[in-house]
């Protein structure tokens, strides 16, 4: 955590209101779409491989309203915004755009009909400027010849960003902006290409409160001038905070659609999974085992500029939460732990006995392990068999027959792994995409166990996991912390580590400012805590 | 909106941030301009003919067939390819010119419509290769480069080109006023003209865009096969054109040509050393330029200092190491500075 | 790689079309390999005299192209782990002008044979660690090692770079047969043997897959990234070597400008042997049998007549071709493609699979 970063947090607090530069007088590359922009989606059905993902969804959005998505993983929420972007062709169903229809819809075809997608991962291109960003692909010319014009696109660029509120000087290239700041830039280049439907496909996800409002202050101000949003989110705190209209998704079809105040949370939650919820009871440790031996201790940890002075530790039978927000310097610490990073100073002690030169290697002969938080990049093996997928962890040790690897050992291990956590597959030789999420996760927490550890890691299990599985990975962990683990759990959902953490660290600014346990832990207090908010 | 989102909170920090990364910008040339004036140095100082105008008319005019390659291969490594064919791409338009140059002598123009013709015709197929059947670059062109040789082999037919038209050699090897010769003129101009329509082009910048982010480049609407495709045309085409400057300048060619002066790696050293990245998206022309006459000069102080031939690959193969890891250390740098200010929510 | 074609993937996972078992995938494409090798061998027979020569003159033949294959089987060890290594063909002239040269002054052959694979598997070493350590893409390393590598070689070499090696030696890595079968032959399979088992049976062979077909996911699971990657550097350089040392026993003489000639068609047999150029995918099976396609194809063109340059020519349009139709079938989602030639398949019972 830079010493610039702290600044930031302070000083962009609300400050100079800069929207109201005049939408009307730019002159634009793009060509204006005027007229009604009601977008109406009727009977859209859409299948991958024989499998159907949407199926006879109609919604319609309209002009001055923020109209939102919800549903579990896999609903076919983001489907639905790619089709209507041109990103993917509906196999049944039709799109219109204030009365016209739209056929053979391309991402390019539907900028310059005025729809926009803002991709869930922003995708920039890093080396050009913010400025050229968005402009590119079609950068306004000089009059007379080909030559683009360069002065044009930094002035317009200019006023762009002081309408969406981007404070950065035009010329910046686009990999030195954070998340937020890439996502006011995918707002701004709607607006260049004049786009009167903007779909934000689960934009909030990386950002923190702060910069979620941001965002949402801009929507609601995109809003009042009339033009249709589309919102896509897995916090229903924020669905019900920015939409005028939700619609529900489950299993591709649409379950249920009405005005915000028409429809309760609970209504909303019923609809997603299909079944009433019922109310969660904490899933608590026992607090009553005797055997608390400390086993891992981390002591002053620091890396330069992210994190400083981080000193806990955690005893067996324990899961203790590590709350904050993005960005905090929650994952480089469970990194640096592991071996991932090198820290500047600190130290960290396995049952008494320090870790030196750790790699992750080491770390797991030693019986310590890392869940990484981006299951797709850092976690599974795509294309590759469950069985390798689930031993991948522990390759030094698997079995040998005449000092090569013996196959049919090798599946009996993996076979057993996968059963105790109750992983779905067709077979073991099944790739490992082809599972679901929650079934993804359940055979890395498979990969883990093999390697028996005695401390975990585990940051962000839940992520991109769907609600069901969500209870049966609440219960794994549990079980491992009963059999006498040590969990250190990271989560951004506070209610998931008020459900499941004996005590709770929060992190703020790479620094642990406070310590919460048993009865303290409520997500109202964990909530300020992560924020900054006073010690007690 | 009641708040903006900045990079910096004081404008005058931004501004300083941005000069810095300005000049990082343009380290890359300027690292190379000062290698190039220690290189002249220490050779003037062992020898002083090192700097006599006539060597170094000599050494800008012998780095205009590499930095005209070079200028085709960076069109295709800011587009995140590699061009391995340009070789013998050299090496045919050479011989196709060559032979009824000597035996019939074709005037000039017809000749430079030929090479222009040969270029594009041997571009599009790595295109064709690389955007339509989507084989990864390496391969493509790897493949091409040895089928583009065998055609080369049968065009030549075991002949040589010895003799060429005087018109020819003047182009290669005559002086517009003293001291510069037209070679040098004419690659300065292609230049010139490569890096204008890079910077200002719309399709020059989807070049850029592409070797930046595909995916993203396609969102906007830049057809990127078709930016692939022809940024192999524009490598082939540029080949052929300096087949032609090669065969004015050395007055020969036969069935190796090309292959056998090693063109390949040579255009791909100045790009790299002129700091444009295999990554794509990130450098320009003017360094690989710059960095064809580093490479020009520096393999002619190897000649003054009376170091073997054969060691000239060697030498081109180190500068390339070193070109990599002096970069691997300024990206390291930069990386670093950016996860510093990305620290930031 | 890093100079990997940028392809839009705007599908849901391009992948998953080949659903179900990948190994059982890969093993397919190394079946219609040997359905290819026979129709070829019987073409040749049949249409070139003297290509079958009974049976011992085809054996022969494979004297012509095993050190392709020796370059292959190494090359396929780095590609496998996402890198390349263009370094391969000018470090098995490096091996043979190396051993050639300490056999001139002195040295015992044998041991100048150890001395020139040691060489080369340091060499590999060096093209390892400044892949790894620097972070810099294979590609340019190895092509910087290459021209090195040529330079060094020529300089070594001379003018006129030694031959006539003792008799011993050029019938055991050259020209001698058990019978009717070569020892180069022998020498392959021990070769492609020990290969196949490195990568489909050992722990570093493991590695070595998963870091190709995710190395973040590699490094996360405490797999040794840079130390896996440096030895199957060591295994290209020290297999490059191996292929020079058979070169020279082929020809009883060190070839200065051999090897440069020797990388197109063992990058050629890789590909067409299944491996994915980007890492991870392929067998070293394909591998293996992709070095017969390709080398009686070379050899029945050159028996019946055609120049070596048009050979050259030919392995470049087999390897755009047979690209080619592996991207496009991957393309088309391969869901249909495949499992019809499974289902034709699975009555013909697997052969060849050594891993």
């Amino acid at each position: 955590m830079s010493q610039a970063h702290r600044r930031t947090v302070q000083d962009s607090r609300p400050r100079t209101p800069s929207v109201e530069a005049d939408s009307g007088g730019e002159p634009s590359p793009g060509t204006p779409a005027s007229g009604s922009t009601r977008y109406v989606v009727s009977h859209v059905s859409k299948a991958f491989n024989g499998a159907a993902v949407l199926h006879d969804v109609s919604a319609v959005f309209e002009p001055g309203q923020v109209h939102s998505l919800v549903g579990e993983n896999g609903a076919g929420k983001s489907t639905l915004f790619k089709i209507m972007g041109g990103v993917y062709h509906p196999d049944a169903g039709e799109l219109a755009l204030g009365g016209e229809r739209l056929s053979d819809l391309t991402p390019r075809s539907a900028m310059q009909k005025g729809v926009y997608l803002v991709p869930q991962e922003p995708t920039l291109m890093g080396h050009l400027s913010a400025a050229e960003n968005l402009y590119v692909g079609t950068l306004p010319r000089r009059r007379l010849g080909f030559v683009v014009d360069w002065s044009r696109i930094h002035r317009e660029a200019a006023s762009y960003f002081e309408r969406v509120g981007l404070d950065v000087d035009v010329e910046t290239p686009a990999r030195e902006l954070s998340i937020a700041q890439q996502q006011l830039l995918e707002c701004a280049r709607a607006l260049v290409h004049n786009c009167r439907v903007i779909m934000f496909d689960e934009s909030t996800s990386p950002l923190t409160s702060h910069e979620t409002e941001i965002l949402f202050d801009l929507m609601r101000a995109l809003r009042d001038e009339g033009l249709a949003l589309g919102f896509i989110s897995h916090r229903l705190d924020e669905v019900f905070e920015v939409s005028d209209h939700v619609t529900v998704l489950r299993d591709g079809r649409m379950v249920a659609s009405a005005g915000r105040d028409e429809i309760t949370r609970d209504e909303l939650v019923t609809a997603m999974i299909g079944r009433p919820i019922g109310v969660r009871t904490r899933v608590r440790r026992t607090s009553d085992v005797t055997d608390r031996r400390e086993v891992l201790r981390v002591d002053g940890l620091s890396s330069h500029s992210v994190f400083e002075d981080v000193s806990f530790s955690l005893t067996k039978h324990e899961v203790a939460g590590l709350a904050g927000l993005v960005g905090s310097g929650r994952t480089e610490i469970a990194e640096t732990i592991f071996g991932l990073r090198r820290a500047d100073a600190g130290e960290v002690f396995l049952e008494g006995e320090k870790l030196e030169h750790r790699t992750p290697r080491r770390c797991i002969d030693a019986g310590l392990i890392y869940l990484p938080e981006d299951r797709g990049r850092n976690g599974i093996f795509p294309d590759v068999d469950l069985t390798r997928n689930v031993t991948a962890g522990v390759i030094p040790g698997l079995p040998l027959r005449w000092g090569l690897i013996s196959a049919a050992r090798e599946e009996e291990e993996a076979r057993e792994s996968v059963a105790r956590t109750s992983v779905r597959a067709s077979s073991l030789g099944a790739s490992i995409n082809t599972l679901s999420g929650g079934n993804q996760q359940r055979a890395m927490f498979s990969r883990w166990l093999l390697a028996e550890p005695r401390v975990a890691i585990f940051d962000e299990p839940t992520r991109g996991v769907d609600i069901g599985a969500k209870d049966d990975i609440y219960d794994i962990i549990s079980d491992l912390a009963t059999s006498g683990l040590a969990c250190l759990l990271i989560s951004s959902d506070l209610e998931e580590l008020a459900l499941t953490c004996d005590r709770v660290l929060v992190i703020y600014e790479g620094r642990i400012v406070g310590e919460v346990r048993d009865e303290e832990v409520t997500t109202a207090r964990l909530g300020e805590l992560v924020v900054g908010g006073a010690r007690p | 909106m009641s708040a903006t989102i900045g990079v910096d909170r004081a404008p005058s920090v931004g501004a300083s941030v941005r000069g810095l990364l300005r000049r990082a910008v343009r380290l890359r040339e300027i690292q190379l301009l000062l290698a190039i004036a220690v290189v002249v140095a220490l050779s003037a100082i062992a020898h002083p003919n090192f700097v006599s105008p006539g060597n170094i008319s000599f050494m800008l005019a012998d780095s205009v067939v590499t930095a005209v390659l070079a200028t085709g291969q960076t069109i295709v490594v800011l587009a995140k390819g590699i061009d391995l064919s340009v070789a013998p791409i050299l090496g045919i338009a050479a011989v196709v010119v060559g032979f009824p140059a000597q035996n019939h002598n074709l005037p000039i123009l017809p000749a430079v419509g030929i090479v222009v013709v040969v270029g594009l015709v041997l571009g599009v197929g790595n295109g064709i290769f690389v955007s339509v059947s989507r084989i990864p670059p390496i391969i493509a062109t790897l493949a091409t480069l040895s089928v583009y040789g065998g055609l080369q082999f049968i065009i030549a037919n075991g002949q040589e080109i010895v003799n060429i038209p005087n018109a020819y050699d003047a182009l290669g090897n005559n002086d517009v006023v003293s001291g510069i010769p037209w070679i040098l003129v004419i690659g300065v101009g292609i230049a010139v003209v490569v890096a204008l329509f890079l910077r200002h082009t719309n399709l020059g910048r989807s070049i850029y865009a592409v070797g930046n982010n595909a995916d993203a480049a396609h969102r906007s609407g830049i057809r990127v096969q078709r930016v692939i495709f022809l940024t192999y045309v524009l490598s082939g085409l540029l080949a052929g054109i300096a087949g032609l400057l090669y065969l004015c300048h050395t007055g020969s060619a036969d069935s190796t040509t090309g292959t056998d002066s090693n063109v390949n790696l040579t255009s791909i050293a100045a790009t790299l050393i002129g700091g444009t990245t295999l990554t794509g998206g990130r450098g320009g022309v003017v360094g690989s330029v710059i960095g064809a006459v580093f490479l020009s000069v520096a393999l002619t102080a190897m000649v003054f200092a009376r170091i073997p031939a054969i060691w000239e690959p060697a030498g081109v193969g180190l500068l390339i190491l070193l070109a990599m890891v002096t970069d691997r250390h300024s990206s390291n740098l930069a990386a670093r500075a950016h996860r510093h200010r990305q620290a930031g929510p | 790689m890093a100079t990997a074609a940028p392809r839009t993937e705007l599908r849901p996972s391009p992948s998953a079309g080949s659903r179900g078992d990948p190994r059982r995938r890969d093993r397919n494409w190394v079946l219609a390999l040997v359905v290819l090798l026979v129709a070829e061998v019987l073409y040749f027979s049949v249409t070139v005299s003297g290509f079958f020569g009974n049976g011992t003159g085809l054996l022969a033949l494979t004297e012509q192209f095993l050190d392709i294959g020796a370059i292959a089987l190494g090359l396929s060890v780095v590609i496998l782990a996402g890198e390349i290594d263009l370094s391969a063909g000018t470090m098995s002239s490096f091996a043979g002008i190396v051993m050639a040269v300490l056999w001139r002054d002195g040295m015992e052959i044998w041991l100048a044979v150890v001395v020139a694979l040691l060489l080369s598997a340091a060499v590999g070493a060096v093209n390892g660690l400044i892949t790894t350590f620097f972070k810099v893409d294979s590609l340019l390393v190895t092509l910087a090692m290459q021209f090195i590598l040529g330079s060094v070689a020529t300089a070594l070499g001379g003018a006129s770079p030694p031959y006539g090696f003792p008799s011993s030696f050029v019938t055991i890595a050259g020209t001698g047969t058990v019978g009717p079968i070569p020892n180069q032959l022998i020498v392959f399979a021990v070769l492609a043997i020990v290969v196949s088992l490195l990568v489909g049976r050992t722990r570093v062979g493991r590695s070595l897959a998963l870091i190709g077909y995710n190395r973040p996911a590699a490094r996360y699971s405490g797999i040794r990234v840079n130390r896996t990657i440096v030895g199957a550097f060591v295994v290209s350089g020290l297999m490059a070597g191996i292929g020079g040392i058979l070169v020279s026993g082929l020809y009883n003489a060190a070839r200065n400008d051999i090897g440069d000639s020797l990388l197109l068609p063992g990058i050629t047999v890789v590909v067409l042997g299944g491996v994915d150029i980007f890492g991870g995918k392929g067998r070293i099976s394909g591998v293996i049998v992709a070095t017969f396609v390709l080398g009686f194809l070379t050899e029945g063109l050159l028996v019946a007549g055609d120049s070596s340059l048009s050979a050259t020519m030919v392995t470049g349009i087999l390897l755009l071709v047979a690209l080619a139709f592996k991207i496009g079938l991957d393309r088309r989602g391969g869901v249909d493609v495949v499992a019809v030639v499974r289902r034709r398949l699975r009555r013909i019972p697997v052969a060849g699979e050594p891993s």
